[in-house]
This record gives structure tokens, C-alpha cells and sequence, in this order.
């Protein structure tokens, strides 16, 4: 199956904290996908994992890979714009 | 073992009414076993570490339901954590290589908690992250962190001190509440206080009653009576109004919008203290100022008529907010607090005063507002410019540092009013930590000296033309209170369920008699004399 790549950047004033990424998790259990996330050019997370995002220790501004195993385009650009929403913190 | 009828147990009493109550003991001290290999096969440890998570995860849902709002929030997050994939993941390994669930799962959340150190978003969730685990341990060891108070019948809980999370677990059933160690500014003994439970604290003797001794809890005498004779019980005083205005206005403290409502169903002039910081202790981001605005005018909309004394932010490392990042340090309580705040996080202060001034335009009421442990007349000066440049209220600080104690006349023009905040005024004049459940004897409000800090307080802030109040926990007690009357404060802030008690005792005499009652505390040399001269002076024996 081919993986479809999205970017996405963190606007919440405090990074990636333990909420936004219990959000991510919801999503990613949600989709049934095996959802990575990473910074540009590092290894990614698994996204199925809060502590696995967390341990990413991401700052405000960074930008992330969304790897979305699957071949549906709209499924994926839907899931990245949901997660970049939740980036955006409150 | 079980203690004898009639025998009595002094400490210090909190409330006024008496109760009647089972003992039931609480004992704290079991400690979680140390970690060990399995004995069991490892499906057996996998399917135990699957139903205590879930147990877990179970509580964590009552908790979120019973707390609401933005604090349902955080336990979801928690309970995510507690759930998470790669954690059981990790968990498993360890109990495939030969550990017990315990200690795999505690092996694990290490782990987790070591990759994750130095990220300051998550410093302030590993104490939660590590509370999951010994969560987890306990339900394998069968120890219960919980209380597990039963909701009916009348019980009277026993202890060593209470914790704010113990407290929490309070039902219904519980009437009363007795201390070995905790002072009468306790968290234990401020939440009987405003809950109405009668209570003794500082009462080392009751390490003597069993489970199921009846008890009777009699606040007024400060003591503990082995019996269910309620006609023992100390009479409270009575006080008899000889007119309906109360010497000095009595005003009401609260820190939501339940305890506003609850307030203007009392007699309460106003608010003396609003504590803001509960606002914020939930919070994980900073409130936009529209937002901080809206909970405001809510609650001053809600509030009794009278004037609002808000107090800025007074928080501490010992109950950080969690968005202004505050690091852990060796004495929260003589730590960046209150005021000192301002240097790192002016525009967070600046934030919650504009939003205060939206507010108390919106509402229409009557605002002030007060900075908390200021230290210099300096940091008056700095608070004052800055309150002023940004709304139109009263200004003041609290007095809860010696040092500034003693510099009052110089406050003259610099702040509106001060109000003094006697629980940590004692704190800081006694050497003696407020959190320290040995050391209640000194926190005692009756003793001598703070006594005589409050007649300095109110005597200088008269001289410079500044009015002065009490908010700390004393003024509620109503002996007290005519104390505080007598020796010139001009206000008063009560727990609102004592607003009542202490508008009462304030209309029961004339200022001339409360003047002569604080001449005669005064000659007190010891915490007890204070208090049996001003009883025989209101005319109990």
C-alpha cells in the first residue's frame, strides 16, 4: 500500500502537550490506520501513541510529517487538516 | 482498642456546632511492595495489568465527571496516557522477560517518564504520569488509595491530617473530623470550616479511638468527648444582636462563581476576598483576557452587594499554574508567589487586571483590587501604578509579611487599603510552615503575638489614612472577629458560611465594649489566656 505524506505545523503557544496529542490518538484509533508522525527527516512516532508523540518533544512553529498509509487522497487530506487543527491549540 | 467512656481529648476546635459520630480511623502508611519477578504465568500478569488499568482508567472517569469542565479535560488526557499503546506495549515486554504486572508497568511509565524529562510542556504531568503508575500498583497489591467513605449514616473520620485530595472524598456521612496533628489554618481544618463539619484538630490524644467509638466532636470547647451525649457539648455562644448593624462590615470570601451565589444568600457586605487563582490552577493554556473577562463578570454579577476585593494571582511552586511553568523550589512558601510573579510573568498580571477592568465595566460593580505577599513598600508602589494605570478600582495590597508590617505608615497615598491575610502573617512571623502538621499550636490565631501585630497594623493604617480589613481565617471565628473590631480594623472577610455566625457576634455589642474586650487580650501572654479573656469579656465561661 503506498503512504501518503501531509505537513503540518504546530501553533499551539505550548508545543505539543499531552492534549492535543490524546486528540491525535483519538483520530488516528479512530481511522484504524497505522498513522506515523515525525519530524522532517527523523524517524517518525507511531501516532496510535500519545507518549510516543510526546517523546517527540515538539516546540511551537515546528513542522511535522503525517505519514497516512493509504491510497484514498481525500481520507488523507482530510485526516491532515484535522490534525492541524488540532495544532492550532485554543 | 478502644478508648474509655468519657474520657476527654483537647485540641483545637473548628466551627461552632457539635457533633455526634462512628470513628472510623483513616491510616495513610501503606506503601506499595517493592518489585518482583512474576510467580505467574506471564498471560495471567497481562490479563491482572489489563483490569487494574482499567480500574484506573475508571476512576479517573468519576473523577473528570465530579470536577467538570477544563479539569474533565486534563483527567482525559491522563486517562490517554494511562491507556496508551506503546506503554502497555513496553509493559508487556517487561512482563515477558519475568516481572510481575506491578512491577512492569511501573517499569514501563519510568521508562516513558525518563524519555520524556526536560520537555518543560510535560515536567508538569509527570508527577500526574507517576501517580497513574502507583495507581496502577496499589489495585495489583490490593491497597486502596481511596478513602471509600460510605455516603450515609454519621461518621467521624480520625486521622494524622487530611490532604486536599482526602478532603475531596469527603461524602455527606462525614460530621465530623478530628486531627492528631494540622493547625486551625489546615487545609483540613479550612474545608471543615467552610463545609460546616465540626472539627478538632491538633488533638494528639485521638490516636487513642478505635473504629466505632462514639464520639462526640465539640468545637466550641475544643476538645473530643468518648460519648453520645450531645447535652455535653460546650454551648456555642450566643450571641444576642442588640441592633441589625454589625460594628464593621462583614463581607464574604469566595474563589467561584458557586461560592458568589452562595455569598449573596448571607447577610455578606460585598467580598473581602476573591481568590482568583482557582480560575487558573486548571487550566493548561492561558485564558485570552475576553475569557478571564467573561468568568469575571459572571461572578461579580453573582456577587453580594458591596464592594469586590479581588486579589491578583496568588500562585506558588506549591500550586503552580500549569501554563506559567513554574519550577519546583526548595521553600514554595518563601518562593516566587503572589506579587514576585510579576517579574517573570508581568504580562500575564497585566492580562488579569484588564480583564478585571472589562469586567467590573461590564458589571457595573463596585471593584478593588490587591496584590498578595507584597514584601517592600517598593512593590506596593510598583502594583499600584500599574493597577491604576490600567483601570479605575480601589487599590491595596495584602499584609502577610512581617516586613511590610512594619512599614504601613510609609503606605500613606501609595495604596487605598490593606487587608491582612492572618494565615500566613503567621506563617511568616512564627518561623512556622502552614503546611507542617506538627507545628498547629503556633498558627493558633489567639496567640499574643499575632495579636499584637494586628492592634500595630491597625493603629499605623489609621494614622496613615488607609483602610484596613482581615481576611485570613481568623475572622471567622466570632470571639475573634470582636477582637478584630477592637482593636480597629475597619472590614472583615469570613468563610461564607461564618458571614452569618460573624455579623451576629458584631452586632451583639458596641464598639466601645469591643475596644475595651482587645485592651484586655492584649495583656495575654499565652494563646489560651487571649482566648479565655475575651470569652469572659463577651461573658462566657
Amino acid at each position: 500500500m503506498s503512504v501518503i505524506q501531509g505537513e503540518v505545523q504546530v501553533l499551539d503557544p505550548i508545543g505539543l502537550h499531552a492534549r492535543p496529542a490524546s486528540l491525535i490518538v483519538k483520530l488516528v484509533k479512530d481511522s484504524g490506520l497505522e498513522v506515523l508522525i515525525g519530524k522532517p527527516g527523523e524517524d517518525a512516532a507511531k501516532a496510535n501513541s500519545a507518549l510516543r508523540l510526546l517523546a517527540l518533544k515538539v516546540a511551537t512553529g515546528q513542522t511535522l510529517v503525517v505519514h497516512i498509509p493509504t491510497e484514498d487522497q481525500s481520507l488523507a487530506t482530510k485526516m491532515i487538516s484535522e490534525i492541524q487543527e488540532i495544532l492550532k491549540g485554543e | 482498642m478502644s478508648a474509655k467512656p468519657g474520657t476527654i481529648l483537647s485540641g483545637l476546635g473548628v466551627g461552632l456546632f457539635p457533633s455526634i459520630g462512628e470513628v472510623l480511623v483513616i491510616e495513610h502508611s501503606q506503601l506499595i511492595p517493592e518489585w518482583t519477578k512474576s510467580t505467574k504465568t506471564p498471560e495471567q500478569e497481562l490479563l491482572e495489568l489489563r483490569d487494574a488499568i482499567a480500574f484506573v482508567a475508571n476512576q479517573l472517569d468519576e473523577l473528570g465527571a465530579k470536577a467538570g469542565g477544563t479539569s474533565a479535560d486534563i483527567f482525559d488526557a491522563l486517562k490517554t496516557l494511562l491507556e496508551d499503546d506503546e506503554l502497555l506495549e513496553v509493559a508487556n515486554s517487561n512482563i515477558e522477560d519475568g516481572w510481575s504486572a506491578a512491577a512492569a508497568f511501573g517499569k514501563a511509565v519510568d521508562e516513558f517518564a525518563e524519555l520524556l524529562k526536560g520537555d518543560p510542556t510535560f515536567d508538569e504531568r509527570v508527577a500526574d504520569f507517576q501517580d497513574l503508575s502507583k495507581r496502577v500498583q496499589a489495585k495489583l497489591a490490593g491497597i486502596k488509595l481511596d478513602l471509600d467513605l460510605p455516603s450515609t449514616g454519621r461518621i467521624v473520620l480520625v486521622g494524622e491530617d487530611f490532604s486536599p485530595a482526602d478532603t475531596a472524598q469527603f461524602t455527606d456521612a462525614v460530621v465530623g473530623v478530628v486531627t492528631l496533628k494540622g493547625g486551625p489554618t489546615s487545609h483540613t481544618a479550612i474545608i471543615c470550616r467552610s463545609r460546616n463539619i465540626a472539627a478538632v484538630v491538633s488533638c494528639p490524644g485521638a490516636s487513642e479511638l478505635a473504629n466505632g467509638d462514639k464520639v462526640l466532636v465539640d468545637p466550641v470547647g475544643d476538645r473530643v468527648i468518648v460519648s453520645d451525649d450531645v447535652s455535653l457539648a460546650t454551648r456555642a455562644i450566643k450571641f444576642v444582636p442588640i441592633g441589625s448593624n454589625s460594628l464593621i462590615p462583614v463581607r464574604a470570601n469566595i474563589g467561584s462563581l458557586d461560592d458568589a451565589l452562595a455569598a449573596s444568600k448571607t447577610m455578606a457586605n460585598g467580598v473581602g476576598l476573591f481568590r482568583t487563582e482557582l480560575l487558573y490552577l486548571s487550566s493548561s493554556h492561558e485564558p485570552s483576557i475576553e475569557q478571564q473577562a467573561e468568568s469575571y463578570i459572571e461572578i461579580l454579577k453573582a456577587a453580594p452587594a458591596g464592594p469586590i476585593v479581588v486579589r491578583t494571582i496568588d500562585a506558588g511552586s506549591d500550586k503552580p499554574v500549569p501554563f506559567l511553568n513554574m519550577p519546583a523550589e526548595e521553600n514554595p512558601s518563601l518562593g516566587v508567589r503572589g506579587y514576585r510573579l510579576l517579574i517573570e510573568h508581568r504580562e500575564f498580571v497585566e492580562g488579569q487586571l484588564k480583564a478585571l477592568e472589562l469586567a467590573r465595566k461590564e458589571s457595573g460593580r463596585e471593584v478593588w483590587v490587591m496584590a498578595p505577599m507584597i514584601a517592600t513598600v517598593d512593590e506596593a508602589k510598583t502594583f499600584s501604578d500599574l493597577a491604576r494605570a490600567i483601570g479605575q478600582y480601589k487599590v491595596g495590597i495584602m499584609i502577610e509579611t512581617p516586613s511590610i508590617s512594619l512599614m504601613i505608615d510609609q503606605l500613606a497615598g501609595v495604596v487605598d487599603f490593606v487587608s491582612v491575610g492572618t494565615n500566613d502573617l503567621s506563617q511568616y512571623l512564627f518561623a512556622a510552615d502552614r503546611m507542617n502538621p506538627s507545628l498547629g499550636a503556633l498558627l493558633n490565631h489567639w496567640q499574643p503575638a499575632l495579636i499584637r501585630s494586628l492592634a500595630q497594623i491597625a493603629s499605623d493604617a489609621k494614622k496613615a489614612g488607609i483602610t484596613s480589613g482581615v481576611c485570613g481565617e481568623s475572622a471567622s471565628d466570632p470571639a475573634f472577629a470582636i477582637l478584630l473590631a477592637g482593636l480597629g480594623f475597619k472590614s472583615l472577610s469570613v468563610s461564607r458560611s461564618q458571614v452569618d455566625a460573624v455579623h451576629n457576634a458584631l452586632s451583639s455589642l458596641e464598639i466601645a465594649d469591643a475596644e475595651k474586650l482587645a485592651q484586655a487580650v492584649l495583656q495575654a501572654t499565652s494563646a489560651e489566656q487571649a482566648k479565655a479573656t475575651a470569652l469572659q469579656g463577651i461573658g462566657v465561661r
